[in-house]
């Protein structure tokens, strides 16, 4: 049995880190960049000192979050890129280089020119301003900002013309006609120099555990020691990282979400347990019925019955607004600090009702059906006959022979039960304002705040195999003719 | 042989004809399924039921029929004729014109009877036929049009998915049953260049790929068919070459030792991983960071449920391939592709069946979840779900909060009912 939990244990490692990786692949291709999000850089003019304050901030804020690594511990690409791609700040600007790359196969000349670009931008600010310069400098800002966003090279190549004709028209930006014409040049030497061939030559770039998925996973703090500035402890030490969002710690945001979700979790699994093992035994013994038919019925249509469906219905219908007013409704207020523990209690209780009642229908039905199956189908066997034969009351068969035996599908169902519980949360949480996981997770995710996104995922993994695990180990307890180490045969 | 096939043939037609009785037997099971042959209908003909467009009309001396035109026009086969070019379909002056039952598209605004006018309340309608059968949400849209195109989409989603989810099920299933543990056996020199050119193959077809197959992504959804079929194509013959330059090289003795792939083991683990995922978490990330698109909230549905399928066919052909067809399959001397196909998963594909029908339930059931929390479909499309999400907005409509919970509801259940049919109707310890 030992061997078995062991083994199972082991099964959860692979698990685990296929969820991290397509989280993790998640959100590196997610749109946006979240060091911008946080700074909340407002781009555009301004002086060249502010610009560069902005720009060191935001690599100090990319270092302290481990952007500047790469992604992971190795990248297949072709031979056109370069495996320091990485290394460039700005997201939307690094795609378009990977992408130009791609397109010319040359990557030192396109690097030569994006860095002449950068100086170009640098001498535009480093003009002096007055009304006679302006209008045409900030034309030219705007033409080159487009530059840095397009990989097009008859677009860039217009653009660059355009860029042209304003150097032309006005003497004033005359000191940065130099390094323009330097980008002008590296743009026709890389457009010389093409080596498409190099898209096709596969590559195999390793690049050591100096990686974003290692920090995240396993941390580059050392172990034992002080931890520096830019360096996290990684998830499995219980560093879940910084939220994008409101720059708490993870941990604190998912902690206390998580004791809601859990407890509606338990508490609905709990209702569900108890309310439909005997509904599934009655139905199953009265097979027939009227009894026995209404409630099949009934627990058929709960199951098809969509809770975001039934939860809305109860918002609109009971929780105030035109109709009855039977429940608080879900954005009332929390109930004032200084209220006592047990009004506060009670308050909360008050506001559960609907959403476990919305929370539990659904895996009720789910649960009686099985047992109803489970039971008729032990009812139909030889043991039960014998049972009868023997003269025991229909009570002793029912309660002593059949219904030990039904219950060992019941339990496994505890693995997919749970997981559902857990499911369930996204939407209920969401219609009665729950704080737990899936309201916190659903706001993440519009936010796009990937180390809360990814702390939620890898929980509900961990609470799934444990549920799968619980499931399995009951089994092995309720029937003692499973065995989980292999008989010799 | 002959007789064989024969007989083959004669025990298909018996089991299903069979289970054909059965599935009869269940008279809710058998109304459920017309049921879905109703909404299938009401699907196929979404457009010439409710629509802006008249169905036939005379417009300055000739007929017209717009709404048969206007899929011509869709395919860029023809233009729409003078006059027609205006969006304003309700104001031309006709001679006379047909409209369809319900005269409206799901995005028509009727400026008239916006903020949520009830079915039972007071409409501002020139006549019956311009009723809003269901009410009006709060800009004005026709909530009956928007149901009726919504059972298109929900019916679309389910079957699109369910088929992505049935195709990978079935094959990883029927590989890991068929072949087990013990029985899919590879030279050495085969395995090493397939792995070689399955690397390639991706490289080639996927990798050096990606800005093509994104541009077309970008640009419509049938180029974006054709470039992965292109792909496809790419890894299909890049495989096909490895395993022929493979072949001289088994002639030298150590290279062609063979090797036992324990495909049902590394199948079997890759479903418990799979089935360790939440996959409501897993789709809502996935669909969050894309661009809003029900075309990839079917693709990932699908990625997603095929794990009860292949476990299904897994199982029954473990059990199927000892029964004696299999054994005289092999004893014909059929090849292996063969008897995979032609013989082991025609007679393991029955349980299948249930598992399809309750998947297209929970299908459509995740879909109207997403848009309903407003995730992954793009915010025009007017789904099932995304109605019943706008009746969270203005509770006092309660017309939006019935109808469309309503037709999800019954949706889900006939499939359901569908399924327990199938279910009963295959138990074969109930046939008698």
């Amino acid at each position: 049995m030992l061997k078995y939990i062991a083994k199972r244990f082991l099964i959860f490692i692979p698990t685990l880190i296929a969820i991290s990786l397509i989280t993790f692949v998640v959100s590196i291709n997610a749109p946006g960049d979240p060091v911008e999000s946080m700074l909340n850089k407002n781009s555009g003019e301004g002086q060249l000192s502010d610009k560069q304050a902005g720009e060191s901030a935001y690599i100090e804020l990319r270092h302290q979050l481990g952007f500047d690594l790469p992604v992971f511990y190795f990248s297949i690409s072709n031979a056109a890129t370069c495996d320091t791609l990485y290394k460039i700040q700005n997201i939307s600007q690094r795609a378009i280089l990977e992408r130009i790359i791609y397109q010319h196969g040359n990557s030192a000349d396109v690097l030569q020119y994006y860095s002449s670009l950068k100086l170009l931008e640098t001498d535009l600010y480093k003009l002096p301003k007055n009304d006679s310069i302006n209008p045409s400098l900030s034309k030219v800002k705007e033409q080159l900002n487009l530059l840095f966003n397009t990989y097009d090279s008859t677009e860039i190549k217009s653009r660059l013309n355009t860029i042209y004709g304003y150097f032309e028209k006005n003497e004033l930006m005359k000191p940065a006609f130099r390094q323009f014409q330097n980008a002008n040049n590296n743009y026709a030497v890389l457009l010389r120099n093409q080596k498409t061939w190099k898209r096709f030559v596969p590559v195999f770039y390793w690049h050591g555990i100096a990686n974003q998925y290692h920090r995240w996973l396993l941390g580059n703090a050392p172990w034992f020691g002080e931890m520096q500035i830019g360096q996290s402890k990684g998830f499995i030490r219980g560093d879940f990282g910084i939220s994008y969002q409101d720059k708490r710690p993870v941990s604190s945001v998912v902690w206390s979400a998580m004791g809601w979700t859990v407890t509606m979790s338990i508490l609905s699994m709990l209702l569900a347990y108890l309310i439909a093992i005997p509904l599934g035994v009655i139905s199953a013994v009265d097979k027939g019925s009227l009894k026995e038919k209404s409630i099949t019925t009934t627990l058929f249509m709960l199951y098809s019955l969509p809770n975001f469906w039934i939860s809305t219905l109860a918002v609109i219908f009971l929780c105030g607004g035109d109709w009855l007013a039977i429940f608080p409704s879900p954005g009332a207020d929390p109930p004032s600090a200084d209220a006592s523990t047990f009004e506060w209690l009670t308050d909360t209780a008050y506001k559960l009702v609907l959403p476990l009642i919305c929370w539990t229908y659904g895996s009720l039905a789910f649960i009686s059906r099985q047992m109803r199956g489970g039971m008729l189908n032990v009812l139909g066997q030889d043991f039960i006959r014998t049972a009868r034969a023997k003269g025991l009351n229909e009570r002793q068969v029912v309660w002593k022979h059949a219904f030990r035996n039904s219950l060992i599908p019941i339990i496994t169902l505890f693995a997919n039960v749970f997981p559902l519980a857990i499911a369930g949360s996204f939407v209920i949480e969401f219609i009665f304002s729950i704080p737990g996981m899936g309201k916190v997770s659903l706001e993440a995710l519009m936010a796009r705040n990937y180390p809360v996104i990814f702390t939620v995922m890898m929980f509900t993994a961990i609470l799934t195999l444990i549920g799968n695990l619980v499931a399995d180990v009951l089994y092995a307890f309720v029937d003692p003719r499973i065995s989980f180490t292999k008989k010799q045969s | 042989m002959i007789p064989g096939k024969v007989q083959n043939i004669i025990q298909k037609e018996g089991v299903w004809e069979n289970v054909k009785k059965q599935f009869r037997k269940n008279k809710l099971a058998v109304y459920s399924w017309r049921f879905i042959l109703f909404m299938l209908i009401i699907a196929l003909l979404a457009d010439f039921l409710a629509n802006e467009k008249p169905l036939v009309c005379k417009y300055k001396g000739s007929t017209y029929f717009p709404v048969f035109r206007s899929y011509l026009v869709d395919l860029e086969l023809v233009k729409w004729n003078e006059g027609f070019q205006s969006s304003e379909w309700k104001k031309l002056d006709y001679d006379w014109a047909v409209f369809p039952p319900i005269p409206y598209l799901p995005k028509n605004i009727d400026d008239k009877n916006i903020h949520s006018v009830s079915p039972f309340g007071e409409q501002n309608v020139p006549s019956k036929h311009w009723k809003h059968w269901m009410g009006t949400d709060e800009l004005g849209h026709d909530v009956l049009a928007a149901m009726i195109h919504g059972t298109r989409i929900a019916l679309f989603v389910g079957l699109v998915s369910m088929s992505i989810a049935s195709f990978i099920g079935i094959l990883l299933g029927s590989l890991a049953g068929y072949f087990g543990d013990d029985k899919l056996k590879m030279t050495r020199i085969r395995l090493v260049f397939n792995i070689v050119f399955i690397f390639f193959a991706l490289f080639y077809g996927f990798g050096s790929r990606s800005y093509i197959l994104g541009d077309a992504l970008a640009k419509s959804f049938f180029s974006f068919i054709a470039q992965l079929i292109f792909s496809l194509i790419i890894i299909f013959f890049l495989i096909v070459i490895g395993n022929l330059i493979s072949r001289p090289f088994e002639k030298i003795p150590i290279l062609s030792k063979k090797i036992n792939i324990p495909i049902d083991m590394m199948i079997s683990r890759f479903i418990e991983i799979m089935i360790s995922i939440p996959t409501l978490f897993l789709i809502i990330s996935i669909v969050a960071i894309a661009k809003p698109s029900l075309f990839l909230v079917m693709i990932i549905i699908g990625l997603t449920s095929w794990t009860g399928i292949a476990r299904f066919i897994r199982a029954e052909l473990l059990k199927v391939k000892h029964l004696e067809y299999i054994e005289a399959a092999h004893a014909l001397g059929f090849s292996e592709r063969r008897t995979i196909f032609r013989h082991a998963i025609p007679n393991a594909l029955s349980p299948v069946l249930i598992s399809i029908a309750f998947g297209i339930a929970s299908a459509i059931l995740i879909e109207s979840t997403l848009s309903f929390l407003g995730i992954g479909v793009p915010a025009e499309t007017l789904t099932w779900g995304a109605l019943l999400a706008e009746a969270r907005q203005s509770p006092t409509a309660w017309w939006m909060a019935i109808c469309p919970g309503l037709a999800i509801f019954l949706t889900v259940t006939v499939y359901n009912l569908v399924g327990e049919g199938l279910t009963d109707a295959l138990d074969p310890r109930l046939r008698k």
